[in-house]
Order: structure tokens, then sequence, then C-alpha cells
């Protein structure tokens, strides 16, 4: 069904920010309907300006379109305003290109970025008329899936999703949807569709696990119950990016967007092994795209877009193998077009930085560091490599550069963490400062501003914090009490922190089981939606939702795992093995670092997968 | 050389506003790949100009800019190459070579011609039963919101010609820095002294005008 225009047109007019709804961008698709035999609606759980900063939409976005016989076309979360109009005029969720019901597509799938999002996947299904229970879809429905990096902890999401991919779409998604593409000719009943697509490597269907609990709540066995099902999902892995898809042709926004610029994936993975980054064990082994792929496709990108600005994208930009090269052979290239590279770091050598601030225009907007931690001592427990003296003459170099604003990003609740490593926040901020009123004044520039942001660690699955407690959130205030206290005195630093019931939620979804699907519907019922937004967080119908579901968010976030207990994510083979995770978590208590992959392996379990990890021979081989 | 093209804002951009239609056409002569002229200083920019701003909600049959190229183009060839470059809702119509003394055609402008089209049949009918009535008056107040506050001003001698067919008014209302009578200005009018409530209106700017050697309007891009 096309929804019809003079109806969206009529609401468009009510609405803030309709440009967000409008569609009809440089390089979308649009294909005719009935010519195509495979629809595939691309959701994104966010805002459009949220949406369309997301480089994997582009890539799968590029990729299905490519095939002939398909067509992907996007959704996105609407606001509230929009949201309220859709509901009264009986108008459902539309996509950006045809404006066809999301109902109508074969198959719809969502981006998991962020457990926060999960709200916004069943307001955007119930808007979109796709029965919520995957239990209860008809045979006409679209098939559901869903992807990203929260999908290796699927649970949460296993009574609403028919399909999960893990690991890297590029590959898996084609074989989804040719699978869908012949079930749905086929005419064969659904459940044939979700045993065909739990074959496919990468892909998990919950409804085909059974699943039972030990009286303490913790999780007794999750066993395949039909022999499609294997007992383990091993995630999927592009093991050459150079030959993977990357779009040469991306959609241009009308209206500004979070990142409106150019994204070159430089590279997938990193090796540096910050005990708290899930995406740091997630998406390894590292993965490098070549220079002169990265140079043709930068090409591509400016001459499709005509985008003026470049960034390059990746987990930890600096460790690229040929950085300096690149970035030259990029200006080279680019200095014509006059596109500007935005640069991920300092960590380049002086001549290059010279000849950058020579030849681009170098927005000296504000710096950001991530020393993560207050003191040394939970720096090394968390594995983060970067010590005071590192950050301190990268702040020194970029005040005497001209820059005079610092971001610096903290977390609070780290395990084993003290007042003493919240103080050690507050110094190090302090020596930011007197970092500045160092360089003279006529070399530095005006305004300081220090910017200091502390997040509330949220333990993740797959890393080696994945059994320990989250700070309760009473803790947690407390702690964000007492640093609001210590950095009044602290001229030119502004303090800022996270809400932390929302940090409490995302750390119970983060690590819940199957359960927590009535807690989602319950909170949707409750009007729950948006939740990433904090004007439109709301604590109390969450903690209802646990309430009336008989369950207690406490046991998700604030309880400490024991080392023989089964996690709901066991059954998914990330590459990386659980001892080299407790291990880790060993050595974290013990305050010990462990080196980056390059200077020799560790043994996380990825090097299993010969050639694709570049590092599985590097230094000597500890047996994981 | 300067090349003044005509352009349309579809009505499915009408929600676009300046803006961001100004960054669309930007980004759209550099894919292009035609010629364009940067300006000299600190942070060049494509030097690029539109006659008139388009304001959110209408859309544009004959929208009008000015861009410099660097290199002589022929307007055929600058039309072709800039439509492969351009979305659908947004492509040129026709183009042409300016002179470099050609004045400024923001300076030029002094009307528009619009259909509007009231979405509401009753309301339509009184607006066509009050018509003659209205375009006799010698006086019509309406609202203009400037810095300053709301000011009543005296928009008949703006509206240089009016006529209605079905729910549709044809209109050719002064556009200029000091005289600018908008559409919804007309139709809050018209519709006061209709006695009816206003209705959901669409607007299309079908073109922008200017005063030729004789004193009369004539379509700005053949000026």
């Amino acid at each position: 069904m096309t929804v019809s225009n003079e109806k969206i047109e009529a609401l468009l007019e009510q609405v803030q920010k309709a440009p967000r709804y409008t569609g009809g961008e440089m390089n979308t698709v649009v294909k005719p309907w009935d010519e195509v035999a495979l629809h595939y609606g691309f959701c994104f759980p966010d805002t459009y300006e949220v949406g369309m900063s997301h480089l994997g939409m582009k890539i799968l976005y590029g990729l299905v379109n490519r095939e002939p016989d398909s067509v992907c076309e996007r959704f996105f979360m609407p606001w509230t305003d929009m949201m309220e109009l859709m509901r009264q005029e009986d108008v459902p969720l539309f996509s950006m290109e045809s404006r066809r019901a999301l109902c109508d597509f074969d198959m719809i799938g969502f981006t998991l970025q962020y457990e926060m999002s999960y709200s916004n996947i069943l307001a955007m299904m119930e808007l979109g008329r796709v029965t919520l229970l995957s239990r209860d879809r008809r045979r006409e429905e679209p098939i559901v899936v869903a992807g990203g990096p929260c999908a290796f902890n699927p649970e949460p999401l296993a009574d609403f999703i028919d399909a999960f991919m893990i690991g890297d779409g590029e590959e898996v998604t084609l074989e989804v949807t040719a699978t869908i593409r012949d079930w749905k000719k086929s005419g064969a009943p659904r459940m044939d569709c979700l045993k065909t697509l739990a074959k496919i490597k990468g892909v998990y269907v919950p409804a085909l696990y059974d699943v039972t609990y030990n009286p303490d709540g913790t999780l007794a066995a999750m066993t395949p119950n039909c022999p499609e099902a294997p007992a383990k999902v091993e995630k999927c892995i592009v093991t050459d990016l150079d030959s993977a898809y990357y779009p040469e042709e991306i959609p241009v926004p009308y209206t500004e967007i979070v990142h409106d610029r150019i994204m070159l994936e430089i590279m997938r993975g990193c090796t540096r092994g910050c005990r708290f980054c899930q995406a740091g064990m997630l998406y390894r082994p590292v993965r490098e795209r070549s220079l002169k792929r990265l140079v043709q496709l930068a090409l591509a990108l400016e001459k499709s877009t005509g985008y003026e600005e470049m960034s390059l994208s990746s987990l930890s930009s600096g460790d690229y193998t040929c950085l300096a090269d690149l970035i030259r052979q990029l200006m080279k290239d680019l200095q014509q077009e006059r596109v500007s590279i935005s640069l991920p770091s300092l960590r380049l050598d002086s001549v290059l930085k010279e000849s950058l601030e020579e030849t681009q225009k170098v927005r000296k907007t504000s710096l950001t560091f991530a020393p993560e931690a207050g003191t040394q001592r939970l720096r090394d427990v968390i594995n983060k490599g970067v010590t005071e003296e590192d950050l301190m003459e990268k702040v020194s170099d970029a005040f005497q550069g001209g820059w005079s604003s610092v971001k610096l990003y903290f977390m609070i609740g780290l395990p084993t963490e003290t007042y003493e490593d919240l103080d050690g926040m507050v110094e190090l901020a302090r020596k930011v400062v007197a970092c500045y009123f160092a360089v003279p004044k006529g070399v530095r520039a005006k305004g300081l501003r220090v910017t200091v942001s502390a997040s509330s660690f949220v333990p993740k699955p797959v890393t080696p914090f994945q059994w320990e407690p989250q700070d309760t959130r009473e803790t947690l205030q407390q702690k964000q009490a007492y640093l609001r206290e210590k950095f009044k005195g602290v001229k030119g630093v502004t303090f800022n922190y996270h809400e932390s019931g929302l940090s409490f939620l995302e750390a119970c979804f983060a690590r819940g089981d199957r359960r927590l699907g009535g807690v989602l519907l319950r909170a949707h019922e409750l009007g729950c939606m948006l939740d990433g937004w904090t004007e439109l967080f709301k604590l109390d119908a969450w903690l209802q939702a646990f309430a009336d579901c008989g369950l207690d968010p406490a046991f998700y976030a604030n309880r400490r795992r024991e080392k023989d207990e089964l996690l709901p994510w066991d059954f998914i083979d990330s590459g990386i093995v659980k001892p080299f995770l407790w291990r880790e978590w060993e050595k974290a208590l013990a305050a010990e670092t462990t080196r980056d992959c390059r200077q020799g392996c560790n043994g996380c379990g990825i090097q299993r997968y010969k050639g694709v990890c570049s590092y599985a021979d590097a230094g000597r081989v500890s047996q994981g | 050389m300067r090349m003044l093209a005509v352009f349309r804002k579809g009505e499915r951009l009408r929600h676009i506003g300046h803006l961001d239609i100004m960054r669309a056409m930007q980004r759209a002569l550099r894919r292009s790949g035609v010629p364009v002229a940067y300006s000299n200083g600190f942070n060049p920019h494509i030097l690029l100009t539109f006659a008139s701003a388009l304001s959110v909600g209408a859309s544009g049959e004959r929208e009008l800019m000015d861009v410099t190229l660097s290199r002589e183009m022929t307007p055929e060839d600058f039309v072709a190459t800039m439509n492969r470059a351009l979305p659908p809702e947004m492509q040129l119509v026709s183009a042409r070579a300016l002179d470099d003394r050609h004045p400024a055609l923001m300076a030029m402008v002094q009307a528009a011609d619009y259909r509007i089209t009231l979405l509401n049949a009753q309301a339509a009918e009184s607006c066509r039963a009050a018509l003659p009535g209205f375009l006799a008056r010698e006086e019509i107040l309406a609202e203009r919101k400037t810095k300053s506050g709301v000011k009543e001003v005296n928009i008949r001698p703006w509206i240089f010609e009016l006529s209605m067919e079905g729910g549709t008014l044809h209109a050719v209302l002064a556009l200029s820095e000091t005289e600018n009578c908008k559409p919804d200005m007309l139709v809050t009018a018209l519709c006061a002294d209709a006695g009816c409530e206003k209705p959901r209106f669409g607007v299309t700017r079908l073109g922008l005008l200017g005063r030729g050697a004789d004193g009369q309007l004539a379509a700005l891009e053949t000026l």
C-alpha cells in the first residue's frame, strides 16, 4: 500500500523538521515496486539525523540496491510530534523512497547500535503495522531481521526478531535476502524460511532454541529444538576489506545531519584491547583497506556526492599502518577538489602536521582526549594504554598549536574504582588547565575551555568485564555529586555527566536474557520510546515494566556473575574465547596491562582465523 | 563567466529551507564537474547566488540562480551536465550566459508569480465570491512581521494581478526589499473579507519578475 501523498503532506505542514520525512535526496534509489522480487526495508531505530550518519546503513543500502531483483528503502524513527500525528491520522510508518508502509516489505532489518534504541524498534514496528511478536506473525508479513554490535547479545529482542545476523553484514545480507526471496515465491510456511535462514553461517533464529532457567534466575540451558539450528552461531567475518563491497555513491541529505560528510572506513577492528570496550573485541580481527583502494573510493565518493569534507573512520585510525602515506595521497588527490580531510588524532609526525595546516582548513574547534580513568592504576586496570605524560604532551601541543578547547572523556564506576581515582580526574583536569597557562599569552589562543564528561560504566558482553556488577544508581549518583563538588573549585572546567538511570537500563539490556522481551513489551505499552533523548526518558515507566513482569533489574545490572555461569550470549561464537576474557579479567584485578596485538599475540581466540588476523603469529603465541 | 540558470524546487522539496537548497546546489555543482569558480580569501566558497529565497513550504517552477564559472561553457552543456548531478526534484529548466556587468539578480526582482491552491472547497467558494469586492478596495490592511514587531501595511498596491479559478488563486505580488506581499498575507486578508476561516493552502512560485526597459513586468530570466 502506498501511503497517500496528500495525507503525508498534510502532516508535514504541522511538524518540526519536515525534511526528516521528505526523502528525495541525491543518490537515493527508487525502483518500480512490481519489477523487483525482494523489498527490503532498512530500519534505523533513531531519528533521521542520527541514522543518516551511520556508515553501516550506507553500506547495506548500496549493497542490496546493487542487486537487480532487490530494492532497499529506508525507515527512521519519527519524532514524537510526527508520531502522534501519524497515529491520529492513521498513517502507517512509510519509507523515505516510495512512501510504502513498513508492513508491505518482504523483509525488514533493524540495526542495533545501542541498547536504549530497543523501544524504538517496537514503536516503529507498531506504527508500520507489523505484528510485534515473532511467533504471532502471519505468512504474508515481513521477515524481521536485525544485526549490528548489540546482536552479540540478541536475547532481549528474541521475542520480536525472526533472525539475527551476527558479525559483518556485507556477505550474509545477500544470502539472507536471496533466501527470503526464494521462500516468498515458494508459498511454504513461515517456519520453513526461518529454518533455512538458520543454516546460513552467522544467522541466529531465536524460535529454534529452548531456554531454561535455574531456580536462582540464572540461565540453565539453551538448546536447539530442531536439526537446522546450530548449537553455536559463528559470527560472519569479511576476510578481505578490499574486495568487500563499499558504496561509491551514498545518499546526500538536504538537511544537516550529525555527521554530514564522506566517511571512509580505513580499517575494521582494533588491537589495543581496552578491557571495557566491546567494539574492540567484537570487530576483531583487524583488517585494513589498502591505500590504493581507499584513494580510489575517496575519489569516487567525492565525485558522486559533492561533499566538501571527508573523515577517516575506524576504531583507532592512528593505528592504520600507512596513515601518513594515506593522508599525503588523499591530500594530493583531493586538494584540487577542495575537500578537507578531518583527521582522527594528533598521532601524526610533525612534518605532516605542518603541511596539513598549510593546505587544509584546520578548524581549531575542540580536541577530544579519552583517558577514561583518573589514575594510572585504574588506566592499567582497564588496559587503556595512555599515560599522563602522553596526554600532557598532546594537550600541550594542542595549546601551542592554537587550540583552546579540550574535551576529556572519563568513565565512572569502573571495576576497582575508589574515590582516589575520582580525585585523579580532577587532578588531571587541573593539570590540563595549568598546561594552557604555561603557554605564553601571545602564543596561546584565547578562551580556555576544558569540558570533562563522565559517563557511567556499563559492563558489556564479550569483554573481560562481562562478569562485573555495575555500580548501583545510588553509588553512581554519589560519585557524580562528589565530582560535581570537586570540579566547582577548578576554574575553566565544565563538568558533565550522564543520567545514571539510562546507564542502569543500558546495563540491564546489554547483558539481559530472553525474559527481558516481556519488559520491553510492557515498557512499550507504557509509552517508552526515544529513551536515548534524555528529555523523553522515563525511568519510572521502565521500572514499572520490570515490576509488572516480576523481574528485578538489579539482577541484570548489579549482580556479579560466577566464572562458570552460563551467560545468555555464550552460544554465540564471537571468535573471542571465554578463557581469554577471564584471564584478562584476572589481570585487570591485578592492574596488569596486556600488550597491543601488534607487539605479540595474546591468544584472544581470533588467531584461529589464520590469514585474516594479521597478528596471529606476532610474537609468541600464548595458549588461550 | 556568469551563468544564469532556471531550476525547479519540486513539490517533494517544498519543506527544504533556502540554506539547505543552496547547499544542495553547491554540492551538485561540485559533483557535476562544471568548472565552478571559487571566491578568493581564507575561506573560499563557490560563487553562487539565488535571485530570491523561497520560503519553507513553497515549491518553485522557475527559481533563478547566478553562478560564476572559471571557464566558458555553453548553456546547453551546462544544463545537461548539471541535470546529471541533480536529483529529479531539483532539475534545471534552462540557462543563459550573463554579461559580467549584468546587475545582481537579487536587485532586479520586483515581483513574483504565484499559484495558491486553497485546500478547502467551502473556503474557496467564499473567497471566489468575495474576490471582486476585495479587488475593488483601495486599502487592504495586512500584518507584516518585522524585527521591531508586527506592523500593519496596505498590500493593495502590491497586488499586481489576482484571479481565481476553482480553488486556485493566481497572483502576481510585489517582491522586493521594501515591498513584499507574501502569499500568506494575501490569503489571510482575502479570507477575512470572505468571512471564512483560513484554509490550508499550497503555494507554488511560478516565476520571478523584474521590470523591462518599458517599465512592464517581465520574466526576470529574460531581462
